[in-house]
């Protein structure tokens, strides 16, 4: 401190010292102004007023002077008691506490609303409240950015659009074979395939009997992933003909997807029907696909009927889709993971709609590589041959590039001579 | 025990004594005690580590280089079970160290390393400031991460000072969050008197607090003479949200220390109504209670605490073990006497010889048991999930139609022991020595373990059928709940063979109280071969005979506790004891 202050001396005496010999005081007083405001020492605002042309030389650093400004400074947030004014006493209590959760720099988002705020109220634990709240939050940024984005666009299509305006009064139409290719007729196209599909496509069955195993949040999830599978079907050369089984008219299920198909529900080529697909098809053609089960999918069977289990769980439920399959007595399968990939991190059950491409990839080509290729590649370290003449590897080769690779292990681990034996 | 090893290492380092000799004398000091058989692992120790004769006795490896202090603590008296406080840890290292060899690949990936701040250490003007937060890494978050990395590093407050004056000048008004770190530095500090002024400010600015300045406030307000605002801040906590245990706990100390009493139980209770766990903290303060503010009720309060302790199979710590037993000998008129002191295998206190609780459960706690393990832990949701019903019943029918056993082996789990034998064989050879004493065992296993294979081979599959009762289920059901079904059902002495903590069938059972139970009788009745290899003598780990729980009769109590330092996991008891006797 003390040293600080005597630097500030040394630098303002020369200064003086100069400017009073040239006898410019008006230069001077400029000056001696503008050192004072980037001085360091003297914060507070009403010693800044006061401060003149003497100046105190024994000043020091003021930390208080920080309470001050604060005491003096207005209150932040007085436009919130009319929002407060009409919800009730609870509700209000918690929006305060998300605000202020804002302002501690939590994950929190800005606006909340009173339906929002209902839920979070209605949740039990802390934890619980403060995950909701960083959905919210991350809801809320990722609004916000694609909305920038949206309006960037928009500036750069408005440039464009002046563009190329400025080129098609140049330019002549052109003379082309075709008319533009327009989104309408490839979905045409695809419309024609899946119709195609429905009559004479192999049957792909999502069974929807999870309604109760799962969360909100999972459900929601799922229709996600149903509605994408669906996509990815549709745009397949050869799509399966889907069915929605064990769909329970007007069950959370049928709600959900319902308000995200937004109308289109009764339009999409699949068959959606409440009965189960033990009574739509015989038993012996039925295979229910589960990571859980013991035997492995050797081999795509283009007369067998696949099931998949419409279910996310986030939550501890093993064997939930397996237990259903035995319930049944159902022939069950699980694709062939660990013989086509090094598995690293993850859990072996795939999203729908990372399934449905697997399946119609080996539908169309019946290889497993190109078709495994659709694991998400975090999942795994890389395919377990290296080339596709190694691809049918029997168990026995696969145990002897086990050993090998234990072999050199051990040997790197005995490298080093071990500095145990002179003891 | 660390004497005798002292002793025989002495007598082998004569060089005219064999080493026969020193087997033979040390085999008698041994075993001319009763407690043989927990002799038996020392001894096996010994004998690898001075005599090189390792194979017969005990076949794991162990490291040359054992050092005393470690020979001493394995040789204490206490056998070791899975379930003794440590034991987890102590497996890890020794998995640890197994597959140590390694290592040198991680540490390149880890080269990059950011500039950390460094908080100074003298208060700063606000060109100094400026030009740090200039050079820093990130200089939108300067201010609170500087704050954040002064709280970490305790630093003089008046640095942290200098910097609100800076963020004050730099940004027209301090931040709440900014606010909120100095006021936890001022906590963390002590300074009373600058928390006040916090207070008085952040009242002006803001109509409410959130939770964490609110815990921060209590904390603050309940040392100093103003603690009836801190018990008010609680009160409007409440309103939006529950408080934490801490919370509460602040609260109790304070009304402990200005002598409320009344108070102090009051909100300890609704703490208690909320199912928050009291803090050792809290717990202590009032075991700590001036002792003319202890009259009857406050006493009774207090014993009612040691219950709550016994209801919940709490365990305190060793600071409040020090508050609890200097608590005991202070109650005038009762001459009160508290040891440390440790549980010898046979159940007694070796502080006063008293037997302790058994760790049998009483027959309708037995009963109960069973019933709800069979609903929750077995049928569940669904049957199919961990069997089949047909599967289920014909294991009820073998169970019942059979004469109770007194073992029953999860014949893969003991099978897969040693991981280069044969696995058929050593499941023929543990089973042979367990039934050798007139033992009835049954022997649970999958329908792939009667295929002929390199490892399960048909003849000691035969041989098996022959010593023993087995009962195979299918390869896709789970075996432990059958495992520990059958055990159940034959009575209390039919004890179970598996190295398996059991922890996923324990977490399926619907409330805590059937948890602990489970897990009592687990302690009780787990039998556990630590280690094995084929061809070895079997040996088994001794069963817990008592029950580690908080106990009294008219003249003592048994306080399990926790010592500090060593690593307790959720599924382990401590192995330390308080004996509080009372003196006629």
């Amino acid at each position: 401190m003390a040293f600080f202050n005597t630097i500030l001396r040394t630098l303002r005496f020369p200064a003086f010292h100069t400017l009073a010999q040239e006898r410019c005081t008006r230069l001077f007083l400029k000056n001696l102004k503008t050192f004072s405001q980037c001085r360091t020492l003297n914060l507070s605002h009403h010693l800044r007023k006061e401060e003149g042309l003497n100046i105190d030389p024994k000043e020091k650093l003021d930390l208080e002077e920080w309470k001050t400004v604060m005491r003096s400074s207005p209150q932040d947030n007085k436009n919130e008691q009319e929002l407060e004014s009409q919800e009730d006493s609870s509700l209000s209590g918690m929006r305060e506490l998300v605000e202020m959760w804002r302002l501690a720099g939590r994950a929190v988002p800005e606006v909340i609303t009173a339906e929002q705020l209902k839920v979070l109220n209605e949740l039990s634990t802390k934890s619980s409240r403060k995950k909701y709240l960083k959905f919210l939050s991350l809801k809320e940024i990722l609004k916000k950015k694609k909305k920038e984005k949206k309006s960037e666009n928009r500036k750069s299509t408005v440039n464009d659009f002046y563009d190329s305006e400025e080129k098609e009064e140049k330019n002549e139409i052109k003379n082309t074979l075709f008319l533009q290719f327009w989104e309408r007729s490839m979905d045409n196209l695809q419309r024609w395939r899946a119709a195609q599909a429905m009559l004479f496509g192999q049957p792909l069955i999502f069974d929807m009997a999870y309604e109760n195993y799962m969360s909100r949040i999972e459900l929601q999830n799922t229709v996600n992933q149903l509605m994408e599978s669906e996509g990815w079907n549709r745009r397949a050369a050869d799509p399966f003909h889907i069915y929605f089984c064990n769909l329970q008219a007007d069950g959370p299920y049928h709600k959900e997807l319902v308000k995200r198909y937004n109308g289109a529900f009764e339009n999409i080529l699949i068959t959606a029907t409440d009965k189960s697909h033990v009574d739509l098809f015989p038993r012996d053609h039925l295979i229910y696909l589960t990571a859980d089960s013991p035997n492995e999918l050797k081999t795509f069977d283009h007369n067998k009927v696949y099931i998949v289990g419409s279910l996310v769980d986030k939550c501890q439920q093993t064997g939930v889709s397996l237990a259903n399959a035995k319930r049944l007595k159902l022939a069950t399968a699980r694709l062939p993971l660990d013989r086509y990939l090094k598995w690293d991190v993850g859990a072996k059950n795939l999203t729908l709609d990372q399934m449905i491409r697997i399946l119609t990839c080996i539908k169309d080509t019946g290889d497993w590589e190109k078709a495994l290729s659709y694991v998400p590649t975090r999942k795994h370290s890389g395919f377990v041959g290296p080339s596709h003449s190694q691809k049918k590897r029997t168990s026995k080769h696969s145990k002897m590039y086990e050993f090998g690779k234990t072999l050199n292990h051990s040997e790197k681990v005995q490298h080093p001579p071990p500095p145990d034996n002179t003891e | 025990m660390f004497s005798l090893i002292a002793c025989c290492r002495s007598l082998q380092s004569k060089s005219y004594v064999r080493k026969s000799l020193v087997c033979k004398r040390a085999r008698q000091l041994l075993f001319r005690d009763n407690h043989a058989a927990q002799y038996t692992s020392v001894y096996n120790m010994w004998l690898h580590t001075t005599c090189g004769m390792n194979k017969t006795f005990q076949p794991k490896p162990r490291k040359p280089n054992t050092t005393h202090k470690e020979r001493n603590e394995n040789s204490s008296p206490h056998s070791s079970t899975v379930f003794s406080a440590g034991a987890a840890k102590k497996r890890s290292e020794m998995m640890k160290s197994k597959i140590d060899a390694p290592t040198n690949v991680d540490t390149n990936s880890t080269s990059v390393k950011r500039k950390y701040i460094v908080p100074p250490s003298v208060p700063l003007g606000s060109d100094e400031w400026r030009k740090l937060k200039d050079e820093s890494f990130r200089p939108n978050g300067f201010v609170n991460v500087m704050m954040s990395k002064m709280i970490a590093e305790n630093c003089d407050i008046n640095v942290a000072k200098s910097l609100l004056n800076f963020a004050a000048k730099e940004q027209e008004g301090i931040s709440y969050e900014l606010l909120l770190k100095y006021l936890a530095l001022c906590i963390k500090q002590n300074n009373i008197t600058e928390v006040y002024d916090i207070y008085e400010i952040m009242r002006n600015r803001f109509k409410s607090f959130d939770t964490g300045a609110y815990s921060l406030f209590i904390k603050g307000f309940s040392q100093t003479d103003n603690w009836r605002e801190s018990i008010k801040m609680l009160e409007t906590l409440k309103r939006t949200i529950k408080p934490s245990s801490k919370n509460y706990g602040d609260c109790i100390k304070a009304a402990i220390v200005h002598r409320e009493a009344k108070q102090a139980w009051a909100l300890y209770k609704e703490m208690l109504l909320n199912d928050l766990i009291p803090c050792d903290n809290t717990l202590q303060s009032l075991f700590d209670a001036d002792r003319d503010l202890q009259d009857d009720t406050f006493r009774t309060e207090l014993i009612n605490i040691l219950g709550y302790f016994r209801d919940h199979q709490i365990y305190p710590g060793e600071y409040l073990m020090q508050s609890i037993k200097l608590w005991f000998e202070s109650i005038p008129d009762e001459h009160w006497r508290g040891y440390l002191s440790r549980v010898s295998d046979s159940g007694h206190c070796e502080a006063c010889k008293q037997q302790l609780e058994s760790i049998h459960l009483k027959p309708e706690e037995y009963s109960a048991l069973k019933d709800v393990f069979l609903t929750t832990v077995i049928k569940g949701h669904d049957v199919f999930r961990k069997t089949t019903p047909q599967e289920l019943q014909e294991f009820q029918h073998f169970v019942r139609s059979n004469p109770p056993y007194d073992v029953v082996v999860d014949g893969l789990n003991v099978a897969h022991m040693d991981p280069k034998g044969i696995r058929s064989q050593t499941l023929l050879d543990v089973v042979t020595s367990l039934s050798s004493g007139g033992k009835r065992v049954l022997v649970l296993g999958r329908k792939h373990m009667l295929k002929e294979s390199r490892t399960w081979v048909k003849r000691h599959i035969q041989l098996l059928q022959k010593k023993s009762d087995c009962f195979f289920i299918d390869d896709i059901s789970e075996d432990d709940p059958f495992l520990l079904y059958a055990s159940l059902s034959s009575g209390n002495h039919c004890c179970f063979l598996t190295r398996d903590l059991l922890r996923d069938h324990k977490a399926c059972l619907p409330d805590a109280h059937t948890q602990r139970l489970f897990f009592k009788w687990q302690r009780g009745h787990q039998l556990v071969i630590p280690f094995y290899t084929l061809g070895s003598k079997v040996f088994l780990q001794p069963r817990l005979s008592y029950d580690t729980i908080l106990q009294s009769t008219d003249v003592s109590w048994h306080i399990p506790y926790d010592k500090t330092g060593v690593e307790r996991a959720s599924f382990e008891v401590p192995k330390t004891w308080l004996c509080l006797q009372k003196r006629r």
